[in-house]
C-alpha cells in the first residue's frame, strides 16, 4: 500500500438490473490533484463516484481512503472520511434559506432557557458568511434557495462540502448549467481549492474543461476504464476518440442558409409568471423558412417561458404572436399544433411524454383524436396506432424492450428523446421549437439530432432552437438571439458573433 | 356568547391537535388520510384502558383520566406504524394506505370492542361507556367579560392540547428534527445527502401524527360521545385534514381554520336555541362551517402550496 | 421459495391477476389464523360466508327461502357497491380522488326519493325516472367538484369532504322537518312502484328480491372499460390522470377533462345512490353517510381501477360482508370479523406495488445467477 494515493478504488464492479454500470474499474487519486473522469452519458462515471460517496455499495472490489480500507455505507460515513460531493441535480431544499441548507445535518445548537435544544440560526448565518468570504464564494446566507439563480445554488452546494470540512471534493458535471463566464469563475474556484490542499474529482464530458484545469484524466467507456492520461501531454482529439471509441468529427455539415418568407413573428411579447413577475419582456423577433434561429441564454432568463408562450402553454400578457401571418396570441394549444407548431419541450419527462403510456400511444400523443387514429364518435383504432408506431420506431431508430408496447418510463433518456423528436418532426409543422434537444444525450445521439434539425431547416421549416449549450448554438444557428433577464437585446447573424461575445451578452455585460 | 366560545373551543381544539398530527406527517412528505382511523384506534385503546381498570360504569378518577390519554397516544402511535410500514417500507400509494387503514381501524375496533365486552364483562355490547369528563373554571380570569369564557367550563384535555401544541410547534419550527422533517417534505434527496435517514424521519413524523390523533379521538370520546363506539368515526379526522389544507400546512393558520369550524358550529347551535326553532334546524346551521370553508377556499386556494414532495415515494436510486 | 414466487407472480402478462389473488389468499390465511385463535373452525366459517351470500347451499332453509333467495339478496347489496366502486375508479383514472361518493349517493338518493319516491307514478315511468334523476343529481355534484378544482384549484379531497357534510346535514334537516316516519326515525318508505328492487317476488317455490339494476351495473362496467381503452375521451382522461402537464402540452384541455371525469364519476355515484336508497333500502336514515362510498375506494383499489376488475372485487368484498351475518349465526363469530377480513384483503392489496417490486428484484437476481452459472459452465 503506497501512501501517495489519497483514494484508491480497486476492481470495482457494480451491476444494476440489466446493466453492468462499472466493470472491474480501478482508479488511484493523488492528494492535491485535480483528477477528471471523462466519459459519455451512461459510461458509469456518476455511478463510480456515487459509490465513493456512499450512495451505493459496490458489488465487488475495494475502496481505500488515505491508505485504509473502508466500507463506505452511507453519505454520512463518506462525510466523516472528509469526502464531499456536488451532485449534478442539486440537492437543496427550495423553501429553506442558504444557511439552513448548508447546516442541515450538522446544525449548531443552542439551548433555550438552558433546557430546550434549538437550531442556532444566528450562529449559522455568521459561520456561513465567514466561510463564504474565506473561499471567495460570496452568498447571502439568509436568502431563500428558490429566489437565487443556478450559479448561486452551486456555490451553496460547494459551501456545503466546505462546511463539512471535506478534503476530497467530487464535482458531478458542474458546468452543465453555467455561462462561459461563470464556468471560468468556477474553474478558478476549483484551482484555488486545489491550491489550498484539497483533492478534486471532476466528472465531465466536456474536454475543454479538462484541458483547462485537470492534472490527470481517466476515460471511461461502457463501464470500463479505457485509459488514464496526463492531461498536459494529450490532445483533446485523442481524448474524444478514446471517450467515444471511434473517430469523432467536431463540425456539423451545414449548407448555407436560404431564408424564405416569415413563419413566426413575435411582436413586443411580454409574459408573466404566477407571481405576476415579467419573465419575458417586450420581446420581438422573426423566424423565416429555412432559418435556424437560436436563442442563447443562461438558464432561468426567460427562454423556457418564451417557448411556452409561443406554444401556448403560458399566457401572453401583452404583444402579439403571429404564425404565417395569422394572430395566434390567444389560440388554444391544440389549434396552434394544427396550425403548424411542433414543440420539443425542455423537460421531456414532465411535459414531453406520458411516462406510464406505451410508446405507440406517446407517438400518437398529439394526433390520437384525428383520422386515421380515431373514427367517428371518438372510437380509437388500435391498428392505426400500431402501424404508425412501427413506422416511427423504424425511421427514428427508437430502441425499446417491447417495441410499440413498451412503457415509456422504462426506456432510456436518449430513446425517450428520440421518440419526442420523431413525433414532433413527423407533424411536419412549419415552425419547430426545439428546447435543449440534446440535454443528457451522448455524443452519437447529439450528432444525430443536430443532423435532423438541419435537415428540417433545409426542407424549408422554420426552426427556433433554445439551448443552454453554447457549442450547440454556435454549431447549428443561422441567427442568434441572446436573452438576458427576459429581454432579447442582441440579434445577429451567427457568423458575425464569436462564442465569447455571445457569452458576454448572456451575462448582460454588453448592451446593444 | 360565552357558550359559543366554550363549546367552540372544546370542539376546535381536539380537531386542532389532530390537524397538527396531519401537518407533521404531510410536511415530512407523507400524505395522511389515515387520521380518522388513527384517532379512532387511539380512542379505542384509551377507552379500553378505562373500562379494564374501572369497569363499564365510567369513573371520575382523575388519574385514570390522564392515563386514558396516555394510552390513547400510545394506541394511535402503535397503529400509525402500519401506515409508516406501508408508506415508507412497502412504498404503497399513500392515499390508498390511508383509506385502507381507516377501514381496518373501524373493523378492528368494532370487532375487538364486542369481543372484549363478551369475554371480559360477559355482556353483548358494542361500546365502552366512559361518561363525560369533568370541567373546571379558572377563578378571576373567568370574570373578564367575553374573554373570560375561554377560562370557563374548560375540559382538562383542552389544557393538555394547548401544552402539546406548543411543544409540537417548537419542535417543528425550532429543533433540528423539525428542520429535517420539513426538508423531507420539500426535497428528501437533500436530507439524504446531508446524511439523515429519510425513512426514519418520516416514520417518526407518522408516529407523532398517530399519537396526536389519539389525543384528539380520546377528547371526542370523553366529550361529545361520552363513550367509545362506532360513533367515533363521524369524519372528524377528515375534517382535520380539511383544516390542515385550509391552514396551508402551517400550525397557526390551521388553528384559525379549526377555530372557524368550532365557533361556526357552536354559534349555529346557539342561533337555533335563541330563535327557539326545533332542534332539527340545527342541522341547517351545521352546514354553515362547511359552506363557509368552500367559499373561503375559493378565495384562498390560489395561495395554497402543498409540500413539494408530498405523496412522492422516496426512492434513493432515483435522482 | 424465491423461485416459486417468481414463477407464480413474475410473469408480466399474468401479474395483473396473479398478485391480487396472492394478496387475497394471504389475507384469507391471516383471517383463518384469527378465527382459529377464537377457537372456531376457519373452514366452516368460510363456508358459512359462501352460504350466507347464496353461493353454497345451507343445510336447511325456512319456508319460501332457498339458495336463490340468498344469492339475489347478495346481488341486491352488490349493485350499489359496483356503481360506487366504478365511480371511484373513473375519477382515479383522471387522477382525482373522489372521497365524496357517499355524499353524492345521498344527494341523488334523497332527491329521487322526495320527487319520484313519494309520487303516485306508475312503475314504468317511475323506475326509469329514478335512474335518470340519480344520474343527473350525481353528475351535478360531480360537476361542481370538478369546476371548483379547475377554476379555483380547490383540492377535490377537501371539497368532496365538505360536500359530504353539507349534503348530510341538509338532507337530515329536510327529512326531519318534512319526510320523517315517526316510528322508524327514518324518512318515509318510498313507493313500491319507484323501487329499483322488486321485493319478495315469487319464483317457483321461493320468494326472492330482484335487483333490476345489477345488469345495468355490469353493462356500465363494460361500457366504462370501452370508454377508457378505446375512445379519445378515455385517452384524454388517462393522459390527464397520469401526467397533467404532458396532457396539457399535448393539447388536451385539462380542465374540461377533469370536469367531465368528475361528472361521469358523480353520475355513477348517483346510480349507486338510487340503487342503495331506493333499491337495497327504501328509506334514508338522517345524518348518516353510508360506508359504501368509502369501502368503494378500497374495492376500486382491489380491482386496480379497472372497470372489469371492479366487477370481481366488488363481488368478493360484498360477498364477505353479506355472508358475515349467517356466519355469525351459524358459528358464533362476531359479524365484525368479516370487515376485519375485508380490511386485511385491502391491506395486502395496498402492498401489491411492493410485492411486484420484490418479485421483479428476485427475478433479475435469479436471472443474473443463472447467467453466471452458465458462464462458469462455458468456461469449463
Amino acid at each position: 500500500m503506497s501512501e501517495e494515493y489519497i483514494i484508491e478504488m480497486r476492481h470495482i464492479t457494480k451491476r444494476f438490473p440489466g446493466i453492468v454500470a462499472n466493470d472491474d474499474v480501478s482508479i488511484q487519486i493523488r492528494k492535491g490533484e485535480i483528477y477528471a473522469l471523462l466519459g459519455e452519458n451512461g459510461a458509469g462515471k456518476s455511478t463510480l463516484m456515487s459509490m465513493l460517496f456512499g450512495m451505493y455499495e459496490p458489488d465487488e472490489g475495494e475502496i481505500y481512503v488515505k491508505g485504509k480500507k473502508v466500507h463506505i455505507t452511507s453519505p454520512n460515513y463518506a462525510t466523516k472520511l472528509n469526502i464531499g460531493m456536488v451532485h449534478q441535480h442539486f440537492k437543496l431544499v427550495s423553501n429553506y434559506t442558504i444557511a439552513e441548507n448548508i447546516i442541515m445535518g450538522m446544525e449548531p445548537v443552542k439551548k433555550v432557557l438552558g433546557l430546550f435544544p434549538t437550531v442556532d440560526i444566528k450562529k449559522a448565518n455568521e459561520d456561513i458568511r465567514k466561510l463564504s468570504e474565506e473561499y471567495g464564494l460570496e452568498v447571502d446566507p439568509t436568502q431563500v434557495i428558490e429566489k437565487v439563480n443556478v450559479s448561486i445554488r452551486q456555490r451553496v452546494e460547494i459551501l456545503k462540502m466546505l462546511y463539512r470540512e471535506a478534503e476530497i471534493l467530487i464535482f458531478d458535471e458542474p458546468t452543465a448549467v453555467l455561462t462561459p463566464q461563470e464556468i471560468e469563475f468556477l474553474l478558478q474556484i476549483i484551482r484555488n481549492l486545489r491550491d489550498s490542499g484539497k483533492t478534486i474529482i471532476l466528472i465531465t464530458h466536456k474536454l475543454e474543461e479538462i484541458k483547462q484545469v485537470a492534472d490527470r484524466c481517466a476515460i471511461l467507456n461502457r463501464g470500463k476504464i479505457v485509459d488514464v492520461l496526463n492531461v498536459a501531454e494529450t490532445s483533446t482529439k485523442t481524448m474524444a476518440n478514446l471517450m467515444v471509441g471511434r473517430e469523432v468529427s467536431f463540425t456539423v455539415d451545414k449548407p448555407p442558409a436560404r431564408f424564405g418568407e416569415t413563419v413566426l413573428d413575435v411582436q413586443n411579447m411580454t409574459v408573466r409568471n404566477q407571481d405576476n413577475f415579467d419573465v419575458v419582456k417586450n420581446v420581438s423577433f422573426q423566424v423565416h423558412r429555412g432559418e435556424i434561429f437560436a436563442i442563447a441564454g443562461v438558464s432561468g432568463n426567460g427562454q423556457i417561458e418564451l417557448a411556452d408562450a409561443i406554444a401556448g402553454l403560458m399566457e401572453v400578457a401583452s404583444g402579439r404572436v403571429m404564425l404565417n401571418g395569422e394572430d395566434i396570441t390567444h389560440m388554444p394549444i391544440r389549434r396552434r399544433t394544427e396550425k403548424g407548431i411542433s414543440y420539443i419541450p425542455e423537460d421531456r419527462q414532465e411535459f414531453g411524454l406520458e411516462l406510464d403510456f406505451t410508446l405507440r400511444d406517446n407517438l400518437a400523443l398529439k394526433s390520437y383524436y384525428k383520422e386515421p387514429f380515431s373514427g367517428r364518435g371518438g372510437v380509437l383504432r388500435p391498428d392505426e396506432f400500431e402501424k404508425y408506431g412501427q413506422k416511427l420506431i423504424e425511421e427514428y431508430d427508437i430502441r425499446s424492450g417491447q417495441g410499440t408496447m413498451t412503457q415509456v418510463r422504462s426506456m432510456s433518456g436518449g430513446n425517450q428523446q428520440k421518440a419526442i423528436v420523431g413525433r414532433e418532426i413527423e407533424l411536419q409543422s412549419d415552425l419547430m421549437i426545439f428546447v435543449q434537444p440534446t440535454r443528457g444525450l451522448d455524443i452519437g445521439a447529439i450528432e444525430n439530432i443536430h443532423k435532423q434539425i438541419i435537415a428540417e431547416r433545409n426542407k424549408g421549416k422554420a426552426i427556433l432552437l433554445i439551448s443552454l449549450e453554447l457549442d450547440e448554438i454556435m454549431n447549428c444557428a443561422d441567427t442568434i438571439g441572446v436573452i438576458y433577464n427576459g429581454a432579447i437585446d442582441k440579434i445577429a447573424p451567427a457568423e458575425t458573433l464569436t462564442m465569447n461575445q455571445v457569452g458576454e451578452f448572456m451575462m448582460g455585460v454588453k448592451s446593444k | 356568547m360565552s357558550r359559543i366560545i366554550i363549546d367552540g373551543l372544546s370542539f376546535a381544539l381536539p380537531l386542532f391537535i389532530m390537524a397538527i398530527g396531519g401537518i407533521y406527517s404531510e410536511r415530512s412528505g407523507v400524505t395522511n388520510l389515515a387520521i380518522e382511523g388513527l384517532q379512532g384506534f387511539g380512542a379505542f385503546v384509551g377507552a379500553l384502558f378505562v373500562v379494564l381498570t374501572s369497569g363499564t360504569q365510567g369513573t371520575d378518577s382523575q388519574v385514570i383520566f390522564y392515563f386514558a390519554f396516555l394510552f390513547a397516544m400510545i394506541g394511535g402511535m402503535v397503529y400509525s406504524l402500519l401506515h409508516a410500514l406501508l408508506c415508507v417500507k412497502f412504498k404503497a400509494n399513500q392515499v390508498i394506505s390511508g383509506v385502507v387503514i381507516n377501514i381496518l381501524a373501524m373493523a378492528l375496533t368494532a370487532f375487538l370492542t364486542k369481543q372484549v365486552n363478551k369475554s371480559v364483562f360477559n355482556q353483548p355490547s358494542d361500546k365502552f361507556q366512559l361518561g363525560v369528563s369533568s370541567r373546571f373554571t379558572v377563578p378571576v380570569l373567568s370574570d373578564i367579560p367575553v374573554v373570560g369564557a375561554v377560562f370557563t367550563n374548560v375540559y382538562p384535555f383542552e389544557v393538555i392540547i394547548i401544552v402539546v401544541a406548543v411543544i409540537a410547534w417548537f419542535v417543528l419550527y425550532r429543533s433540528r428534527y423539525g428542520l429535517h422533517l420539513r426538508a423531507c417534505g420539500d426535497n428528501p434527496h437533500a436530507v439524504d445527502a446531508a446524511g439523515r435517514n429519510v425513512g426514519k424521519i418520516r416514520t417518526v413524523a407518522i408516529m407523532v401524527s398517530g399519537a396526536l390523533s389519539g389525543i384528539g379521538g380520546m377528547c371526542f370520546a370523553y366529550s361529545i360521545s361520552a363513550q367509545f363506539s362506532e360513533s367515533i368515526y363521524v369524519g372528524y379526522g377528515y375534517l382535520a385534514i380539511a383544516a390542515m389544507i385550509f391552514g396551508n400546512w402551517k400550525i397557526l393558520p390551521t388553528l384559525g381554520a379549526c377555530l372557524l369550524f368550532g365557533f361556526a358550529r357552536s354559534a349555529g347551535y346557539q342561533i337555533v336555541q335563541v330563535l327557539e326553532k326545533p332542534s332539527s334546524y340545527s342541522d341547517l346551521v351545521m352546514t354553515l362551517p362547511y359552506i363557509l370553508t368552500l367559499l373561503l377556499l375559493i378565495f384562498f386556494s390560489k395561495y395554497n402550496r402543498a409540500p413539494k414532495a408530498l405523496g412522492e415515494i422516496y426512492d434513493k436510486g432515483k435522482r | 421459495m424465491k423461485k416459486i414466487c417468481v414463477k407464480l407472480l413474475g410473469n408480466d402478462r399474468t401479474q395483473f391477476i396473479a398478485i391480487p389473488i396472492f394478496s387475497i389468499l394471504l389475507s384469507l390465511i391471516v383471517g383463518m389464523i384469527i378465527i382459529a385463535g377464537l377457537g372456531k373452525y376457519p373452514l366452516t366459517a368460510y363456508m358459512n360466508l359462501l352460504q350466507g351470500s347464496g353461493l353454497m347451499p345451507k343445510p336447511a332453509y325456512s319456508a319460501y327461502q332457498g339458495m336463490l333467495t340468498d344469492f339475489m339478496s347478495f346481488l341486491n347489496m352488490l349493485t350499489p357497491m359496483m356503481f360506487a366502486a366504478l365511480s371511484v375508479a373513473v375519477a382515479q383514472k383522471a387522477g382525482l380522488f373522489n372521497i365524496g361518493v357517499s355524499g353524492q349517493m345521498l344527494a341523488a338518493g334523497f332527491v329521487a326519493t322526495v320527487t319520484v319516491g313519494y309520487s303516485e307514478m306508475t312503475a314504468v315511468i317511475a323506475k326509469p325516472l329514478v335512474i335518470l334523476i340519480g344520474i343527473v343529481v350525481g353528475m351535478l355534484v360531480g360537476a361542481l367538484v370538478g369546476f371548483l378544482k379547475y377554476r379555483f384549484n380547490i383540492n377535490e379531497v377537501v371539497s368532496t369532504i365538505m360536500i359530504n357534510y353539507i349534503v348530510q346535514y341538509l338532507t337530515s334537516f329536510f327529512i326531519n322537518t318534512r319526510y320523517i316516519d315517526e316510528i322508524s326515525r327514518q324518512s318515509r318508505a318510498v313507493s313500491r312502484a319507484s323501487r329499483l328492487t322488486l321485493m319478495q317476488v315469487t319464483v317457483g317455490e321461493l320468494k326472492v328480491d330482484i335487483p333490476l339494476c345489477i345488469i345495468l351495473a355490469v353493462i356500465i362496467a363494460v361500457l366504462m372499460k370501452f370508454l377508457l381503452d378505446r375512445t379519445s375521451l378515455g385517452f384524454e382522461i388517462k393522459a390527464v390522470g397520469s401526467n397533467r402537464n404532458a396532457a396539457r402540452y399535448a393539447g388536451i384541455s385539462v380542465g374540461k377533462t377533469m370536469v367531465v371525469s368528475m361528472m361521469i364519476s358523480g353520475a355513477l355515484a348517483g346510480l349507486a345512490g338510487v340503487t342503495y336508497y331506493m333499491g337495497y333500502l327504501e328509506s334514508i336514515q338522517p345524518k348518516v353517510l353510508t360506508d359504501t362510498g368509502f369501502d368503494a375506494i378500497a374495492v376500486a383499489l382491489l380491482g386496480n381501477n379497472n372497470p372489469i376488475g371492479v366487477i370481481f372485487s366488488s363481488f368478493l368484498i360484498t360477498g364477505v360482508t353479506k355472508g358475515s351475518s349467517y356466519m355469525s349465526a351459524a358459528s358464533g363469530i362476531e359479524t365484525e370479523i368479516a370487515s376485519v377480513i375485508t380490511g386485511l384483503i385491502l391491506l395486502f392489496s395496498a402492498c401489491s406495488a411492493f410485492i411486484r417490486y420484490e418479485v421483479k428484484k428476485w427475478k433479475t437476481e435469479l436471472e443474473e445467477a443463472e447467467r453466471r452459472n452458465a458462464d462458469v459452465k462455458n468456461n469449463h
